[in-house]
């Protein structure tokens, strides 16, 4: 058997499963958008009620605040991972794979666990953090808890390894020797940085910002769990739609408006990226 | 870089990352109506209450199905895919590799909430059965990919080497690409275990009447404090990270004895 042929049949089950579990149900979602309000049926007319609905029914706000949450948090998230991640590299060795892994566990720590976690640090009175301080320094403060605020750091505390680990790889991309040679031709910090490690380290730092801005477009437990009613994110309406509404067909069309802007950053950066170079590594 | 600011840096760094899980503890080791720390007494109540539940072990026992399941699944599928991600060359591959990649830079909870359609138009009840389905779109190409990187340092011309040495092409299989794809399975399958054991966006839409912990603990926190609630939090936390341990220090072990 050809090389070409044994690649497409090993290729086979995981494109069938894709194509089953992640594109039909786009389509469907996309389909059910096009039908009547409040309706069950998927046979009807097709009407673009929903859409412009969606663009007119005060579904304004929620989009807005989680697209620019998904901003806010990816670029917090790039510059606290930018010098970690250089960090870590440089350290190398013994050391460094112990640090990585520890950075590494939380991620397997259930959002809602780790959640919970920062709204018990922070919680106001009998708090973790307001607790302690009163005890020890007999200081009394606030709390960020049901803000905007506390919501922006639990984003960028729940992704900031998902910018971290693809950092890591891109960083590992810029080889030492550029550097000094950049050094050495009197390039300053600020030269090297934007024209040798950032260049070099793009294919990680696209990955990385991908991913988070992704998963934070999504997002709504850090906004249910830190946020009190202080914010109100998209997947938050579109549930209440599917739930409380009882209107599937708004909210399919809500989750397509999602899945396009999505697709509208996704698209572009992945074209953009050899995989096979950033991952053969 | 100075080496005070690095080990400084990096020392916030892991602290940050590590408060918020260790203020679980904290609130675990009373039991209290209301939070107040620092706590007057310490107990460990909140854990003889968590154990004498039933609900607990239900918990558990739900989101370990699935995860067992997921991780299975996602192993075997993971495992052909990467073949074909990175073992041979094809035409198609590089709009296969992207396509494998793409559920990954989706959208969680929308991606829950597409799933929970899907199956009401094919008419299917969710369950934890459904949400096995439901974390294998998103785990699956994460498997794929992580046995893949596995792969990349693989030197095809072994197997023809064996097969000339008069090998079948079963042995071939036993004996060479296996030992070798070994590694990147075993870390597949953990992947895909810890993964699925503390998912909550997918898990939220597609279980149904079922509930994993990340779940209940997500219900839980959002409405009521109750020391009992940290205390499962920890032990379901736990046990996954110390099954994550183990099994690293397993493949480094077998790695030594290799290399």
């Amino acid at each position: 058997m050809s090389p070409g042929r044994t690649g497409y049949l090993f290729a086979l089950p995981v494109a069938l499963f894709l194509l089953a579990g992640f594109a039909t149900p786009i389509g469907i979602v996309a389909w059910y958008s096009l039908m009547e309000p409040r309706t069950f049926a998927l046979t009807a007319e097709t009407t673009l009620t929903n859409y412009r609905a969606a663009f007119t029914e005060g579904y304004g706000p929620p989009f807005f605040w989680s697209i620019t949450g998904a901003v806010a948090t990816t670029l917090a998230c790039a510059l606290l991972a930018w010098p970690t991640a250089k960090m870590l590299h440089q350290l190398a060795g013994r050391g460094a794979a112990v640090l990585t892994g520890l950075i590494a566990v939380p991620i397997f720590v259930s959002e809602s666990v780790r959640l919970f976690g920062m709204s018990l640090f922070l919680m106001p009175g009998g708090g973790i953090l307001a607790g302690s301080l009163r005890a020890l320094f007999d200081v009394n403060i606030g709390t960020v808890l049901n803000t905007k605020l506390g919501v922006f750091l639990g984003m960028v505390y729940v992704h900031f390894p998902f910018m971290l680990f693809p950092l890591l790889l891109g960083v590992a991309l810029i080889p030492q020797d550029r550097r000094d040679a950049a050094r050495d031709l009197g390039a300053s910090r600020w030269q090297i940085l934007r024209e040798v490690e950032l260049p070099l380290a793009m294919p990680g730092l696209i990955i990385g910002a991908l991913l988070t801005f992704v998963l934070c477009v999504g997002a709504n437990a850090e906004a249910a769990i830190l946020g009190g009613q202080a914010i109100s994110v998209v997947t938050r309406a579109i549930e209440q739609r599917f739930s409380y509404a009882q209107d599937w067909p708004m909210g399919a069309a809500l989750t397509m408006l999602v899945v396009a802007v999505t697709a509208l950053v996704v698209f572009p950066a992945l074209a953009r990226i050899d995989l096979n170079k950033l991952i053969r590594r | 870089m100075p080496r005070l600011l690095r080990s400084l840096w990096l020392t916030l760094i892991l602290a940050l990352l590590y408060m918020p899980i260790l203020s679980v503890v904290l609130a675990s080791l009373a039991n209290t109506r209301y939070m107040r720390f620092p706590h007057r007494t310490w107990s460990v109540g909140a854990y003889t209450d968590t154990f004498s539940q039933q609900e607990t072990l239900t918990l558990h026992l739900v989101s370990l199905k699935v995860a067992l399941c997921v991780t299975l699944f996602s192993v075997i599928l993971g495992a052909l895919g990467a073949m074909a991600f990175a073992r041979y060359d094809w035409r198609g591959r590089s709009i296969y590799q992207k396509a494998v990649v793409l559920p990954i830079f989706f959208p969680q909870p929308v991606l829950g909430l597409a799933l929970l359609m899907f199956y009401s138009a094919l008419g299917i009840p969710p369950s934890w059965k459904t949400a096995i389905f439901a974390h294998m779109v998103w785990i699956l190409p994460i498997v794929t990919l992580v046995i893949s990187i596995r792969l990349f340092g693989y030197d095809p011309a072994q197997e023809d080497a064996a097969r000339d040495l008069g090998a079948s092409r079963w042995q071939v299989l036993r004996e060479v690409t296996l030992p070798h794809l070994a590694p990147g399975l075993i870390s597949g399958g953990l992947f895909a275990f810890l993964l699925s054991w503390s998912n909550l966006p997918l898990s939220i839409f597609t279980t149904g009447a079922d509930t994993t912990l990340p779940e209940w603990l997500f219900s839980r926190v959002a409405t009521n404090y109750a020391p009992v609630v940290s205390a499962i939090a920890v032990i379901g936390t736990f046990a996954s990270v110390i099954l994550g341990v183990l099994v690293l220090l397993g493949l480094r072990l077998s790695r030594a004895r290799a290399g």
